[in-house]
């Protein structure tokens, strides 16, 4: 059912773990549904220099955590909102129809982890 | 059509809702168990068998009765005349 | 790598003198059972013999097998073929919600044409309660449906007390006996329930061959209509091989049973101990009135496919109730009857155990499962508890 890549970031999934004092956190999901997305990013200058991610959720929804924030590192904010779920899914090497939904709810956690730095950026 | 009722069969054979041709196929296997002069019952929903039990009966030498009415299904009447 | 196949639910593998016997139906006695010359009489006899040993197998008159291609054509025409026989007496059925789809779908489908259903709740362990049963009741009823032992939580129903509370208002009881024929006890005289569904790759014979009990005198409406194969009640050219091998592997759960259930009970009493003692994992279903190669789990903090996939890896193939894991990406109905927060039911895990399994293959499971959990709650969110989580109730509003 997954692609290789997709196999590859649910077995070894990149940035696992929680981030102390991260400049901005989005959480999207629900563990009712079955998938539920912790992203944290730290931002430097205006570009996300680090991100983590906890997930709770099928293989697609561990390896979208993990793709997600492999892309977004060195990207500035623009660039990171910019992160559609398509080209999630294309960077894994494509998703089955039915967990679409997953890299719809990366991209979210992500948009809602920037939202959450600007805001706080704000006060 | 010969309409009968209060017949006193010496066997009975449900085959309501078992599809067509269950009931010649039925009536030939009950038809051989009896003794002459016996009468089987055969109950079955299958409007074809209107037509097809007087029409087996002629042909194998066997006495239809009649058939009652109950409503979901109807009641044969066959006499068992032949060998 | 050790491969641990743990999901007999789901299907078997067929047993070598199964095959054996279907093999000839496939070449030279390929016969159609109602041709007049030898070949079709020789397909025939092998068919009705085949009907004796499955009558045999759950106390029957072989007049009162007919088989079908499968326990969902089986369930769909015990449903619908009685509604339907005695909707001038009543429109009202009784289904379980421990159902297989295909008896509640077919329960749907006698809805949308006018029957009223009623879904009997379950408790906690996934038991059907004879009194609500009994307060279910009304003058309409007309049919039963409860289900022998659920493949999803093991439970075995309390079917006899069920048929009793039935008889006294004359009502028709059926039960989909898939998981359990051939696998614990079944008689259909001791159980007393009317129609029983069953299906031959759950006893270790091939898939496409099914069967239904129909207790003599009871009128039922065809599901497939056509010539007069199985005594004018299901049409269609006999599936001779299958059902050959349906009758081989009747006769030898039969000689067997008991050696089954002597060989599984412990494997599984294994996992079950030992799951208990890792934290937050819960056995779903009753700890005794189980089938005895079943054990079933929630684990908290973490998803159910993931579980599999990781097992997988190490060749351990086992099943979920999870959405994620479904085709449907529904998350099990029966653990959601069954009172199981949501969240938790995303958890779920089944490993049921058949002939093959052995200490060797549950050694190697005790050592790889605890380590996956470990892992997953390591990634997930939860791990410390639900705390985290948005409120958004039982409601899942997943958007495409």
């Amino acid at each position: 059912m997954y692609s290789e890549r997709v196999m590859d970031h649910f077995t070894n999934p990149r940035n696992v773990g929680d981030m102390e004092d991260a400049d901005g956190v989005g959480i999207e999901g629900n563990p009712t549904c079955g998938d539920a997305m912790k992203i944290y990013i730290r931002v430097r200058d205006g570009k996300i220099v680090d991100a983590k991610f906890k997930t709770f959720g099928c293989g697609a929804a561990i390896a979208v955590s993990s793709m997600v924030t492999e892309m977004v590192k060195g990207k500035t904010l623009d660039e990171a909102l910019a992160i559609s779920k398509e080209a999630v899914a294309q960077e894994l090497g494509g998703l089955p129809p039915q967990k679409m939904h997953c890299s719809n709810l990366g991209a979210d956690a992500l948009k809602k982890a920037i939202e959450d730095y600007r805001s706080k950026q704000a006060k | 059509m010969k309409f009968v009722e209060n017949v006193k069969p010496d066997v009975i054979t449900d085959i309501v809702y078992m599809m067509c041709p269950m009931h010649l196929l039925k009536l030939q296997e009950q038809i051989k168990e009896l003794d002459q002069g016996q009468i089987l019952e055969i109950m079955t929903d299958y409007d074809g068998a209107l037509e097809d039990i007087p029409s087996w009966c002629e042909k194998t030498g066997n006495e239809f009765l009649g058939v009652e009415d109950s409503g979901d299904f109807y009641k044969f009447y066959i006499k068992k005349l032949a060998r | 790598m050790r491969k641990c196949y743990f999901d007999h639910v789901a299907t078997n593998p067929v047993h070598p003198d199964v095959l054996e016997a279907m093999i000839p139906y496939f070449k030279e006695e390929f016969g159609n059972p109602l041709s007049v010359y030898e070949y079709g009489a020789r397909a025939k006899n092998a068919i009705e013999s085949a009907r004796e040993k499955v009558a045999s197998l759950v106390n029957a008159k072989p007049a009162e097998i007919i088989f079908t291609s499968s326990g969902a054509e089986a369930n769909n025409f015990a449903l619908r073929g009685i509604a339907l026989a005695k909707q001038n007496e009543g429109k009202h059925v009784l289904v379980s919600r421990m159902e297989h789809h295909s008896v509640l779908n077919s329960a749907r489908f006698l809805e949308k044409s006018g029957f009223a259903v009623t879904y009997l709740p379950v408790d906690k362990k996934g038991f059907v309660d004879p009194e609500t049963v009994k307060k279910s009741i009304t003058k309409e009823t007309t049919l039963i449906s409860v289900i022998h032992a659920s493949s999803e939580v093991g439970t075995i129903e309390p079917l006899k007390e069920i048929v009793n509370v039935a008889k006294e208002k004359n009502i028709v009881v059926h039960t989909d006996a898939v998981a359990t024929t051939g696998n614990i006890p079944v008689d259909i005289r001791d159980l007393g329930v009317d129609l029983l569904s069953m299906a031959a790759h759950q006893f270790y014979g091939p898939k496409g061959a099914g069967a239904l009990y129909i207790k003599q005198g009871l009128r039922i409406v065809p599901l497939i209509y056509g010539g007069i194969q199985e005594s004018g009640r299901r049409a269609g050219t006999e599936n001779v091989p299958a059902i050959v091998g349906m009758g081989k592997a009747a006769e030898i759960a039969e000689a067997e049973i008991q050696k089954r259930m002597d060989c599984l009970l412990p494997l599984r009493e294994r996992i079950i101990d030992a799951m208990s003692g890792v934290d937050r994992v819960y056995l779903t279903g009753d700890r005794k009135n189980r089938l005895p190669g079943h054990a079933s789990f929630c684990v908290e903090y973490i998803e159910g496919e993931s579980m599999l996939l990781l097992l997988a890896a190490k060749g351990i193939f086992s099943a979920s109730g999870s959405a994620c894991s479904s085709k449907a990406l529904k998350a099990s109905p029966v653990l959601l009857s069954m009172g199981v927060p949501s969240s938790l039911a995303q958890g779920s895990i089944v490993f049921s155990l058949g002939s093959g399994n052995t200490s060797e293959d549950i050694d190697y499971l005790l050592n790889e499962f605890p380590a996956v959990i470990k892992r997953l709650r390591e990634i997930s969110p939860y791990a410390q508890g639900w705390g985290d989580r948005e409120e958004g109730g039982q409601e899942c509003t997943v958007k495409e």
